[in-house]
């Protein structure tokens, strides 16, 4: 911080703040013991905690986020890596075309995909399930593995896997061995922010999901349009928690600074 | 090991290789045979292909042309990881995410040698390269010599049929770098294992190798031992090369017996050369004498244990180096006449550049 004039470390200061804040507040208003939206100024209380218990509906809600964004990015790291590798090892015709498309999604306006998809997927008779709202994540959190690990697979010395192929490794063993420990902070940073975009997004879910396949962001949208109650928070102030500790166990595993930069091992 | 005799049968044969990348071609004709125990280097400026040739013997790149064969079978069709070879690169390539043990080990697991046999011989070869005792130290917590160290143990543990080492002390420092030389021709002759030396280092070349392939554009300028590639280069590049050397415009005269005249030196003619021709000779086998080529001395320079002196004369600007005996040394802008014998220069055909 040394190297930070005065300015800077105010700027610094109101970025923190103005991100911290929101979370913060959300968080006080969650103890509430009042009916209402409201700072807790007379006394902490966990009625609105033991309120989601009796909106089963949250629950599932999030259980079904949990495992669309565990199911959908663990299938975008599982085609993002072939991808990268194939696109930096060998002269693919059309690798910048490729490369454009798999990243298109990025592009495209979420609000513009939810139709799209809505269309779609109502069209092949499979509107509002499970499998529908998968398939619809999977292509919009496939750019976040497939960016990290190609820029893992991109900064990776190609002398490294000739020296494993000359020692006698090949196919397999040599992606078990070397190629993936060395791709792995990017592979892990990839499928992270696939996790944490599937589990976000409400544009686009809104659209695909029907009763049953309500994710949490959904749940909670419709939930505040009837009922304007400190629940949300005590739902908002759980997921915070529990995101906190996702990130201190990716902290402890793997080192947050690799995962977010999503930098190589060495 | 001494000077493989030419009789043997070679180990790696190189039969008019040649790469081509698109329309450019980096190799052209190259054509060598290796003796089993050999130390062979590629010496060359950069860009010359001696690293595409190399790739194209361990296998990472197809000759677009010729055939390289190892103990007499065609590799054409051999993956690279099934041909036995040990390499060195010059970024060493050490896997970052295994200590300097599993590093070496890892050639030997991959032929499955069995655990204790596996354990044995890292510690043996990370012995013979000095680092007993860093088994469980990560590259990234080593220096450069020492990574170094920790790449060749790593080849060299498979026992492979040659070595390829692609300018692997460029990265170190001088001091470093001359240590390193020693004890890699110190541990190459002890294994007697074939080795492949891509450098751009005329002085490395020199000090290492059983004999030295000369290279320019992708083609092979010489193939000698160390002293016949700098006694008697036989292109202008390869004396240029290796070391410093003069170059001065001369004459085939007069016919049985034809002398060839550089100015006021002479000598008599190798038959079948006529005509202008270039005659070269290093700065150290040049002496000042009575008779001789007629020249001044432009500049004087000590250097300890020699001097060094500019001369001009009518044949073109020439270098020569005198040991510092004691004796006296003639001054700048004094006259002198520079004189060698014919068997120290070499002649080309045409006249200097
Ligand atoms: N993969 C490649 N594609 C195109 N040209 C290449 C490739 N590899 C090397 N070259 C070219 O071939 C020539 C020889 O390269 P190289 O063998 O690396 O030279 P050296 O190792 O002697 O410095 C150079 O002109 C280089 O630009
Ligand atoms: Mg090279």
């Amino acid at each position: 911080m040394s190297r930070n004039g005065p300015l800077a470390l105010a700027f610094h200061g109101l970025f923190v703040t103005f991100m911290l804040a929101p979370i913060v507040v959300v968080c006080l208003v969650a103890f509430t013991p009042e009916g209402f939206l409201s700072l807790p100024t007379n006394g902490f209380s966990l009625r609105w905690f033991r309120a989601i218990a009796d909106y089963p509906e949250f629950v599932h809600a999030f259980w079904v986020s949990l495992g669309l964004g565990a199911l959908s990015s663990l299938v975008a790291v599982l085609v993002a890596v072939p991808a990268a590798l194939a696109l930096t090892r060998y002269p693919v015709p059309g690798r910048g075309a490729l490369q454009a498309l798999f990243l298109s999604p990025l592009m495209i306006p979420h609000v513009v995909l939810g139709v799209a998809f809505l269309r779609f997927f109502t069209a092949l008779g499979l509107g509002g399930t499970f499998l529908a709202l998968l398939a619809a994540h999977i292509v919009v959190v496939f750019p976040f593995a497939f960016r990290l690990t190609l820029a893992a697979a991109s900064g990776l010395d190609p002398a490294l896997e000739r020296a494993a192929i000359s020692l006698g490794a090949g196919g397999f063993t040599l992606f078990r061995r070397v190629t993936l420990p060395l791709i792995l902070p990017g592979v892990v940073s990839g499928w992270a922010l696939a996790f944490i975009q599937s589990f976000d997004d409400l544009t686009m879910t809104v659209f695909l999901a029907a009763p049953g396949t309500e994710t949490l962001p959904v749940r909670m949208f419709l939930y505040i349009q009837d009922n304007i109650d400190p629940l949300v928070t005590s739902v908002s102030a759980c997921v915070i928690a529990i995101t906190m500790v996702f990130l201190v166990v990716l902290d402890r595993l793997y080192g947050l600074d690799r995962v977010l930069a999503g930098k190589g091992s060495h | 090991m001494t000077t493989p005799s030419r009789s043997t049968t070679p180990l790696l044969e190189l039969d008019r290789v040649a790469k081509a990348f698109g329309s450019h071609v980096a190799v052209e004709d190259f054509s060598l045979a290796v003796a089993p125990g050999e130390f062979i280097s590629f010496l060359g400026p950069s860009g010359c292909g001696k690293t595409t040739t190399l790739q194209m013997i361990a296998g990472f790149l197809a000759p677009s042309r010729g055939t390289i064969r190892l103990e007499g079978r065609d590799l054409t069709q051999v993956h690279p990881s099934k041909r036995g070879l040990g390499i060195v690169f010059q970024s060493y390539a050490l896997f970052p995410h295994m200590t300097a043990a599993e590093n070496v080990a890892f050639g030997l697991e991959m032929q499955r040698v069995s655990r204790s046999e596996r354990t044995e011989r890292v510690r043996a070869a990370l012995a013979m390269v000095g680092l007993a005792g860093y088994e469980d130290r990560h590259p990234r917590r080593m220096s450069g010599g020492q990574q170094q160290r920790v790449a060749l143990a790593r080849a060299l543990v498979i026992r492979p049929s040659v070595l390829l080492l692609d300018e692997p002390l460029s990265n170190l420092d001088a001091k470093l770098r001359e240590e390193m030389q020693i004890e890699l021709r110190q541990i190459q002759r002890n294994l007697g294992t074939t080795t492949i030396l891509v450098t751009h280092d005329q002085g490395e070349a020199l000090s290492l190798s059983d004999r030295i392939v000369v290279m320019s554009k992708g083609r092979i300028e010489q193939i000698g031992t160390p002293q016949d590639t700098y006694e008697r280069p036989a292109s202008a590049f390869a004396a240029q090369f290796l070391g410093k050397t003069n170059d001065f415009s001369a004459r085939i005269e007069g016919a049985s017996p034809a002398r060839i005249v550089a100015g006021g030196w002479s000598a008599p003619a190798p038959v079948g050369m006529r005509g202008p021709v270039t005659l070269s000779v290093r700065p150290e086998r040049i002496g000042f004498s009575e008779e001789g080529l007629p020249g001044r001395v432009a500049a004087r320079i000590f250097q300890g244990n020699h001097w060094l002196f500019q001369c001009e004369t009518e044949c073109g600007p020439a270098i020569v180096v005198r040991p510092n005996d004691g004796l006296p040394q003639p001054g700048e802008g004094e006259a002198v006449r520079l004189a060698w014998r014919p068997e120290d220069m070499s002649l080309r055909a045409g006249a200097a550049a």
